[in-house]
């Protein structure tokens, strides 16, 4: 409306100059004239001629002028019509007089024949003519297609063909996810996103990581980043443009690297079977009769196997993740029971430093969806770190309850060294460690970092509380079986009973 | 966890013959503690090291629960689970297969040991004393 306003305004001021100047100049010579003391009848007649001559001077170059704005809608329109006359495209950006206004209407109209006059997209502009051998993108060096409203394939380019080892001829026309048969590492898929920004949005990109493509038996498995741009208004067949990234060596390799860490825990958890099999041995066989310094030196020993046991697991876990492998199974779970039983497991170890565990468990807790193994981790680790940095403190509590949101929410209290607020943020990062600490307490940073993605992954939240010198709290919230999304549920049981390190099938009295 | 809790150990039931457990396992130490605290708690326990051997020894059906390491000689874990539960390769066992390893498995080895194992140990995780609880446990 800004613009109409504008040209009105500039039409308003070139019909007043024509006026004014046109006005002026009869004035003018009516006054020369009579100046001249002409004879009335004559300057009449000079009058009237000058009069119309300037007339018909202004009216030919001013509707020249003024009708610039129309002329060019017009050729436009003519321009892009089906059967229309050949007329060339408006040069609007010479135009002196309404260019905003008509570059704005020009705009409307490409998108208005674009998106709603499909007659007119395969008269005028077959997609796959435009879509030649010499569009910019044909030798783009990645895989390139594009897709129409019903995601059918309009154009894969040089690259697209060569990856998929299909011709581009083959491809077109065909549905994209016949051609392409994807894993995707989320729920959130391409389909899943284009059905979402197509009812949602006029434009949108997302990308994603670790895209698997199914291929047949005799062809290599291709992993790569995709990303894909939606625009509502390009025109009707080429609305979503899809790029591929191929990262197949590279993400075999990280294949490898969990491959490698798993055969390290391997060789790491033999010498520790043994280890913490012969130290069972020779508490058996030295007994509880011995000297109590030596009974002491025999739980010592074995709470650091239990940790180093503990730690080689994190090791593997932090693999797994940070190569998306982390693969969680939720089943329902008595939570007191897991509780319990992952304080047992480090009680030793919190023991032969003189620190008690105080366990309190709320009796109203539904039964969880959780990966047992895993979250045994993530008490662990918690547990783990209030030990370590406890201090003189001798105490630690471990508790659940009910959240008024109604999620189950579980604490590990310390009341030793606390955490600086300056340095709080950063306690979930992978590697980071308290330097004011570090002489002091040993530690890889690993734990926090591990707890912290194994809890996001189970749908929950991990948070810390912390007073300097006071000691700290750190909690993390999971679902009741009951809330969780049906498609996380692990229906597929097998009548088996999980332990935090193994399972058994049927078991009769199975309790850790 | 402790190592001496209450009610970890198994009595035997003297009205009954010992149960007997072949244990294929090629780390001899580690076979000889389970044998070790197995024998203790009651039970008959067989140690075997070879893979190949491990299966004739375990298709003569005498057993009650077969310890299987996954990392064998001649034969792996996996490969001999498969046969025993192969209902073309072996007849129906009484034995209880328990999977024993420290070696993280691939997903497609880890649906098989669900289906066809009647339970599974990370053997770094759990003492001899633990996994003789653990065997009581098992029906």
């Amino acid at each position: 409306m800004d613009y109409f306003k504008k040209t009105k305004r500039q039409y308003t001021l070139n019909l007043l100059a024509a006026l004014i100047v046109s006005n002026a100049l009869v004035l003018s010579v009516w006054i020369v004239l009579n100046y001249w003391q002409v004879k009335l009848v004559y300057a009449v007649i000079a009058t009237a001629v000058v009069f119309i001559v300037f007339s018909l001077l202004f009216a030919f170059s001013l509707s020249n002028y003024l009708i610039e704005p129309v002329r060019a809608v017009w050729q436009l329109i003519l321009s892009i019509a089906p059967h229309g006359e050949s007329v060339e495209a408006p040069k609007i950006e010479a135009m002196k007089v309404g260019r905003e206004m008509t570059l704005s209407l020009s705009r409307q109209i490409y998108q208005m024949t674009s998106s709603s006059n499909k007659a007119f997209n395969d008269a005028k502009n077959p997609p796959r003519q435009l879509l030649n051998d010499n569009f910019v993108a044909s030798k783009l060096p990645l895989p390139l297609f594009i897709l129409d409203q019903t995601e059918n394939i309009v154009y894969a380019n040089t690259s697209a063909a060569d990856y998929l080892g299909i011709s581009a001829k083959e491809m077109t026309g065909k549905n994209f996810y016949m051609v392409m048969d994807m894993s995707f590492p989320s729920e959130n898929t391409l389909d899943v996103w284009l059905k979402d920004v197509k009812a949602n949005s006029a434009t949108a990109s997302m990308s994603w990581e670790r895209v698997k493509l199914n291929v047949l038996d005799n062809h290599p498995t291709r992993l790569f980043d995709l990303a894909a741009f939606y625009n509502r208004d390009n025109p009707e067949h080429y609305e979503t443009m899809v790029v591929l990234f191929d990262h197949t060596k590279q993400y075999a390799q990280d294949d490898q690297a969990v491959s490698y860490v798993a055969l390290t825990v391997h060789e790491l958890r033999t010498p520790l079977t043994l280890l913490r099999g012969y130290i069972e041995a020779l508490q058996e066989e030295i007994g509880q009769d011995t000297h109590p310094e030596l009974v002491d030196f025999m739980q010592k020993m074995n709470a650091a196997a239990q940790q180093l046991t503990a730690f080689v697991n994190n090791i593997l876990n932090v693999a797994r993740i940070d190569n998306d492998q982390l693969q969680l199974s939720l089943h329902e779970e008595n939570w007191a029971e897991i509780v319990q039983s992952a304080v047992n497991s480090i009680a030793l170890r919190a023991k032969v430093r003189g620190i008690s565990i105080e366990t309190s468990i709320a009796p109203d807790i539904p039964t969880v969806g959780v990966d047992r193994l895993s979250i045994h981790e993530v008490i662990n680790n918690l547990i783990d770190n209030a030990i370590k940095y406890s201090g003189q403190s001798k105490t630690i509590k471990v508790e659940a309850h009910m959240t008024e949101d109604g999620l189950v929410e579980t604490t590990v209290q310390d009341f030793g060294l606390g955490i600086n607020a300056n340095i709080m943020s950063n306690l979930f990062t992978k590697f980071y460690r308290d330097h004011r600490n570090r002489a002091q307490v040993g530690g890889t940073g690993l734990g926090l970092y591990l707890s912290k993605a194994i809890i996001t992954a189970h749908g929950g939240n991990i948070w810390v509380k912390s007073t300097l010198g006071k000691g700290s709290t750190f909690g993390f919230t999971i679902q009741p079986y009951s809330q969780l999304a049906d498609e996380l549920k692990n229906n597929d049981n097998k009548g088996i009973t999980r332990g935090a390190h193994g399972w058994i099938k049927n078991h009769s009295l199975y309790r850790r | 966890m402790e190592p001496n809790q209450p009610g970890q150990t198994f009595q035997p039931d003297s009205t009954k013959p010992a149960r007997k457990v072949l244990c294929i396992e090629d780390e001899h130490f580690i076979g000889e503690l389970y044998k070790r605290a197995l024998d203790n708690a009651g039970y008959d326990t067989t140690l075997e090291v070879d893979g190949v051997k491990g299966l004739e020894l375990a298709q003569t059906d005498q057993y009650d629960i077969i310890l299987l390491d996954l990392m064998v000689p001649n034969l792996t874990g996996i490969d001999i689970l498969r046969i025993l539960r192969d209902p073309a390769k072996t007849p129906h066992l009484k034995a209880k297969i328990v999977i024993t390893t420290n070696l993280e498995q691939r997903e497609d080895v880890r649906e098989d040991i669900e289906k066809q194992a009647d339970g599974y140990i990370v053997k770094a995780e759990l003492t001899p004393k633990e996994i003789v609880q653990f065997l009581n446990d098992i029906k």
